[in-house]
């Protein structure tokens, strides 16, 4: 494993392996199995033969078997749900991006009358119980005839992450120096422009990072489109998950393979940011 | 998760597995061209052999022209709410499935279509009294009855003949059978019993002469508190110290009939027709060979088997539905003598249809036997709008029988439980 | 929103080059003002345009938060049971829900469990995740990575898997945990039952909850960090401070809004967590791991008294608001700092 050959600046100048050094990297081994291994179990139950999912002793080797996945994803109408989750998260987190950009830079960087109610309001929004909200939407939903509506649940999951989205992206806009945007003015470019050319570049990482957090909640979320969206051609991915515990007994490799490949996106948005995230860092400050 | 509901409704399932029981018939369902109908009808996750449904939707389909029937399944896990919600709505499903403790509390509500009226058109003289009296509330039909079905013991052949044992027929020879397979194989469980059977101890209380609530003038009260349940609880007591099974779960947490029988080990269980296939496919899958028997729930004399939950589903038309005629000539065809009898071959009898008439006969040695000899003694939870409020999530009764089974006195057990039944089931 | 479905903020910089953190100017980071702004920022006075910029969000909050914040405020003080929900009649019953709730201990029982339930969430959460962070800080790249990776992955699982297997882990007849402690030589986990008692379960649900949110506080714990200059911390050195001196004197200062902001969100997330402490036993045994959210679940929704579940969600609210007014003075005050 890694002896500390790229060794942290703290450690620099220092022989590679010492006693306090052995202790950390174990440390880090020992957490690393523990966050894992619940997700290891997941992905190596979605191989398994339902007799040796549950089994009183352990199984660890196995002759791994792949029909558990077309089993999941064999399912009636399975595109229509991925369809489905991918509008309404990305529709919402787009959306979320776009109107937060507005307010947060006029937070960040503008003296307004009622600044500090946004900020409260903001925080405040934040903590909306969501869940137990769920009927008073559905009512508002059912004698408004917008049951079953995907523009609907997008909507909703929209400001479900606006209050976060705003408020990351608030701190990410406090962060880039006004007089970046100040020496952008001088060299004659209006406010817009200076916002267009030297911020939203600086920016970018911030703005991916937190469409993450937007992404992930909209993509897991499950109340609201259990009690809105009864008709099957409007469910998403959440509800396909849950599908497989029936009356004939529980699938437990179907629900194991379902959720491993529910996860996946959001791993591949995870790293796939990440790596943009951080060039897009450099990017826009070489460029500043 | 209310999966656990699953249990708690006592539906019935079949022997053959259905893996995803038809969504909608032939092309999408939907059907906006001018002039067409479609019928909605939401069935249960289980309830409805695929083949048998798009029979009866390709006869109906054929009768009225210009219909498109659209079935939908349902998952038990959270379906109240679902229905609640849906027969609230402007365009609800046209007939809906609905789990027999659970009708009245719906009918009562004003959500299902009076179906008095049309009572010959359905066939009820033909119905089974048992089943129909969930359909009914203070006089007026709300639902047809679909099917029933009630647990029997299953247990492995292999088992009971190395300890010696013959199916029981009393109580006595029930304990006493599985005392010699407990000493015949201490590896071997002699049955799988959880601690929250309720439906099984609910069988012991009416054996007792006791029930779950008793009507007290115009209210309900809870009817734990008393010698006969007592009575039963220690019988529950003596019978699950048989089991190594958790104290404090029902028999699908974990599911006995996929994840513990299939293990092996496990000489006997009590169970449904559909656990038993399940059981036995899991079985197969695993690469092995099951090889089941089934005898009633023995009784306190070898004169009538144990009573048993008759559980089973009804099928309403909402009240808000746009179709009500057309959702009326479906349920009679559907429920009608008819497409019951194929219904009852198409389960092969593990459930039983409506009609007394058009019985499945059943093989010799097989489930749909064993259940058969029960239903005599089947009985319902208590008729009532409010029981569907007992029997949700914490269900007052099954902490009750933990809570004995871990040594609190039953009377007080009792007690705590009966002020909450008292207080949930005379709410609406 | 769930605890599991936390993002990491700014995972941005998780993979960061160390060099990160002296570049210049400071790369953005953390939730809000992970690094304090550069000082002396102007504001500049803008007329019109900031009401113009914060329109669209206050219009789309009003009508898709506050507009169903007062119908579940108004279906509170109605009897909205199963008939009147199918029926859509209007019963008003005044605050006979509130007077209910208010008048049972078993609520206030549970509203006292949810708040020990958060307060040791949390710290164990902010603990741990600070912990970790720094350990994060101080790796090696490739360990680095492992590490992230891990955090990750356990982050990106969903939460109807993540109950599941965690039930599994502890189950009593084929838990893997029974397994290891067998395995291990230790004697009674034949059987054991995780789940026996209220507070037992609570135990298991913590650290599914713990496990699920840490990785969004390290993530960002470790990426707050990189934007330490490494000379803050040579200084302390240089002045012979320990590493816990290091941490009040270096890290907590500079990182003081992260913590803020942080633990503002976990409180939150923990405090409204249901799907976890609900799926993990249903509350039981006998309702002894209850709490507010599940509660309303159960007498709520459950046993379908609709209005009654309106209720506990408005007393949520308010106890909620109550214990952060704490927390809004304090970053309100922090926002007048800058």
């Amino acid at each position: 494993m890694s002896t500390p050959t790229s060794t942290p600046q703290s450690l620099r100048r220092r022989p590679p392996l010492r006693p306090a050094a052995i202790l950390k990297n174990l440390t880090a081994l020992a957490l690393a199995a523990v966050f894992l291994f619940p997700v290891y179990w997941m992905f190596s139950s979605s191989l398994k033969p339902q007799h040796e999912i549950l089994s009183k002793d352990p199984v660890f080797l196995f002759t791994p078997t792949f029909e558990n996945y077309p089993t999941a994803t064999g399912v009636d109408l399975f595109w229509t749900f991925v369809r489905n989750s991918l509008i309404v998260t990305l529709g919402a987190v787009l959306l979320a991006l776009l109107v937060a950009l507005a307010a947060s830079f006029a937070i960040a960087r503008m003296k307004f009358k009622g600044r500090k109610g946004m900020v409260l309001v903001v925080m405040m929004a934040q903590m909306a119980p969501w869940e137990v909200m769920v009927i008073a939407m559905y009512m508002i939903a059912r004698d408004g005839a917008m049951l079953n509506s995907i523009p609907l649940l997008t909507a909703i999951y929209f400001v479900m992450v606006l209050p976060f989205t705003i408020w990351t992206l608030r701190g990410f806009i406090a962060a880039v120096p006004v007089e970046l945007e100040e020496a952008a003015q001088i060299d004659g470019c209006t406010r817009g422009q200076a916002f267009r050319k030297v911020i939203f570049p600086l920016l970018a990482p911030g703005l991916m990072s937190t469409s993450l957090f937007g992404f992930i909640t909209a993509w897991n979320e499950f109340a609201m489109v259990l009690v809105l969206n009864k008709d099957k051609e409007a469910h998403t991915l959440t509800l396909w998950l849950t599908q497989f515990q029936t009356a004939f007994g529980d699938d437990w490799g179907a629900t194991m393979a379902a959720s491993t490949l529910f996860a996946l996106p959001v791993l591949i948005v995870f790293l796939f940011l990440q790596r943009r995230a951080v060039g897009g860092m450099t990017a826009g400050a070489v460029k500043g | 998760m209310k999966r656990r509901l699953i249990a708690a409704i006592g539906v019935a399932g079949m022997m053959v597995s259905v893996a995803a029981c038809g969504t909608d018939s032939g092309d999408n369902g939907d059907s906006s061209a001018g002039g067409e109908k479609t019928l909605t009808v939401w069935v249960m996750d289980g309830s409805a052999p695929e083949a048998w449904i798009a029979e009866v939707n390709k006869e109906f389909e054929a009768k009225h022209e210009g219909v498109t029937v659209k079935v939908e399944t349902q998952q038990w896990n959270g379906i109240q709410e679902k229905v609640t919600t849906a027969l609230s709505e402007d365009t609800p499903p046209d007939v809906l499935e609905l789990g027999n403790t659970q009708t009245a509390g719906y009918a009562v509500t004003g959500g299902l279509a009076d179906l008095t009226a049309d009572k010959d058109k359905l066939g009820y003289a033909g119905w089974n009294k048992g089943m129909l009296a969930s359909a009914e509330l203070d006089g007026k039909l709300f639902s047809a009855p679909w099917y029933a079905a009630n647990r029997v013991v299953v247990y492995d052949k292999a088992a009971f003949k190395k300890a010696g044992v013959t199916p029981p027929k009393t109580r006595e020879e029930w304990i006493d059978g599985l005392e010699k397979i407990k000493k015949s194989d201490p590896d071997v469980q002699p049955i799988y019993l959880p601690g929250q059977s309720w439906y099984v101890f609910a069988g012991f209380l009416w054996d007792e002469g006791g029930d779950l609530a008793v009507k007290d003038g115009d209210t309900w009260k809870g009817a734990l508190a008393t010698p006969e349940a007592v009575a039963a609880m220690n019988f529950y007591k003596e019978l699950q110290s048989f089991s190594t099974a958790p104290q404090d779960k029902d028999e699908a947490t974990p599911q006995q009939s996929t994840d513990i029988v299939p293990k092996g080990d496990v000489a006997s269980w009590i169970g449904l027709g559909w656990e038993a296939g399940g059981a036995i496919t899991a079985i197969e899958e695993a690469g092995g060979k099951a090889d089941f028997g089934y005898f009633p729930i023995p009784g306190k004399t070898a004169d009538t088997p144990g009573s048993v939950f008759f559980g089973g589903s009804n099928l309403a038309i909402a009240e808000r539905s746009k179709n009500k005629d057309l959702a009326t000539e479906w349920l009679a065809l559907a429920a009608g003598k008819e497409h019951m009898a194929k219904y009852a071959e198409a389960v092969t009898g593990s459930l039983l249809p409506n009609n007394d008439s058009v019985q499945f006969k059943p093989e010799a040695g097989s489930f749909a036997e064993a259940m058969g000899l029960a239903a005599p003694v089947g009985k319902i939870t208590p008729v009532t709008p409010g029981w569907v409020n007992v029997e949700t999530a914490p269900n007052p009764i099954k902490d009750y029988m933990t809570k004995v089974l871990k040594g609190t006195d039953p009377m007080k057990a009792g007690e705590e439980a009966d002020k909450v039944i008292t207080e949930r089931v005379n709410q609406e | 929103m769930t605890v599991d479905s936390q993002g990491a903020v700014d995972s941005a910089s998780v993979d960061t080059p160390r060099g990160a953190a002296s570049q210049t100017p400071p790369p953005a980071s953390g939730p809000g003002e992970a690094v304090p702004p550069p000082r002396g920022r102007r504001r500049m006075p803008s007329g019109i345009l900031p009401y113009l910029l914060i329109a669209p969000a206050v219009a789309s909050m009003a009508v898709l938060l506050l507009y169903p914040l007062v119908k579940n405020l108004i279906l509170s003080l109605q009897q909205l049971n199963r008939r009147e929900m199918i029926t859509r009649e209007t019963v008003w019953i005044g605050v006979d829900n509130y007077t209910k709730l208010l008048s049972d201990p078993d609520f206030w029982n549970v509203v006292l469990r949810s708040l020990f339930f958060t307060a040791a969430n949390v710290a164990l959460i902010m603990g741990l995740g600070t912990l970790i962070g720094l350990l994060l800080n101080r790796l090696g790249k490739a360990m680095r990575l492992t590490l992230s990776l891990a955090l990750m992955f356990a982050w990106a699982m969903p939460i109807v898997a993540s109950v599941t297997i965690f039930r599994w882990l502890f189950d009593e007849q084929f838990g893997v945990v029974n397994w290891l402690m067998r395995t291990l030589g230790f004697a009674g986990y034949e059987q054991h039952n995780w789940f026996e008692t209220g507070f037992s379960t609570l135990v298991i649900v913590t650290l599914l909850v713990v496990w699920g949110s840490v990785p969004f506080v390290a993530l960002n714990m470790y990426a707050g960090l990189t934007t330490v200059g490494s000379e803050l911390y040579e200084a302390a050195k240089m002045d012979g401070a320990g590493g816990w001196r290091t941490f009040w004197s270096v890290v907590f200062p500079n990182l003081k809004p992260f913590f803020l902001i942080t633990t503002f969100l976990e409180i939150i997330w923990v405090f409204k967590a249901f799907a976890q402490v609900y799926a993990m036993n249903l509350g039981g045994p006998d309702r002894g791991s209850e709490t507010l959210p599940v509660y309303a679940y159960i007498e709520g929704l459950g046993q379908q008294h609709y209005g009654l579940a309106a209720a506990i969600s408005i007393l949520t609210i308010v106890m909620l608001l109550a214990a952060m007014s704490f927390y809004f003075r304090l970053i309100l005050k922090q926002e007048e700092e800058q």
